[in-house]
């Protein structure tokens, strides 16, 4: 029986209208508001564009920082397992 | 010619024509060759963050459950887990 769960269907959903949203908006943000004159009100909208470079910076470093440790966090575990498992084998 | 050369050669092709236009070799309207051209990678990697979140969502909106599949599955599972064990692998539980 085919079951879907209405909680997952509004994550999948929430997900769905966020990316369309951050497209749109980053869309416009970069490559809309270099044609619209400094003193329109849609200026009002966007912070300084120099920010349209950074935030992405800023999330790939954080995305590669959390990767990494998660990474590092999985080796270290398996190693220290596999010394504890040598250690045993020896001290039979 | 393999499906990687395929994209390798597609890659290469965006990228030195992306590098002519960075570079200032091509004739371009001052407004786009100095806010437009930078921005593009930058573009490219939201916009794809964006798809992939996209699809994500999608396809968990659209996820279907089937508890019979599961359970053959989690039936399958155990039976390798017993015949490796028997074969003397040593399979984490």
């Amino acid at each position: 029986m085919a079951a879907n769960n209405a909680l997952d269907r509004l994550v999948g959903l929430a997900m769905l209208i966020l990316a369309s949203v951050v497209f749109l908006y980053y869309t416009v943000w970069t490559l809309l508001m270099p044609f619209v004159d400094d003193n329109h009100p849609l200026q009002t909208l966007f912070p300084p564009r120099v920010w349209a470079i950074r935030i992405p910076v800023i999330l790939l470093l954080l995305g590669g920082a959390v990767v990494g440790s998660f990474l590092s966090v999985v080796m270290i575990r398996s190693n220290r397992k596999k010394a504890a498992k040598a250690k045993a084998a020896k001290a039979k | 010619m393999t499906r990687a050369q395929q994209q390798l050669a597609l890659l290469a092709t965006f990228s030195i024509t992306y590098f002519i236009c960075f570079a200032g070799l091509l004739p371009l309207p001052e407004k786009i060759q100095d806010e437009i051209i930078p921005v593009l990678p930058f573009w490219f990697l939201v916009s794809f963050g964006a798809f992939l979140l996209f699809k994500l969502g999608y396809g968990v909106l659209t996820f279907n459950d089937v508890p019979d599949a599961y359970e053959e599955l989690m039936g399958q599972i155990k039976q390798a887990k017993t015949d490796l064990r028997k074969k003397g692998v040593d399979v984490s539980d």
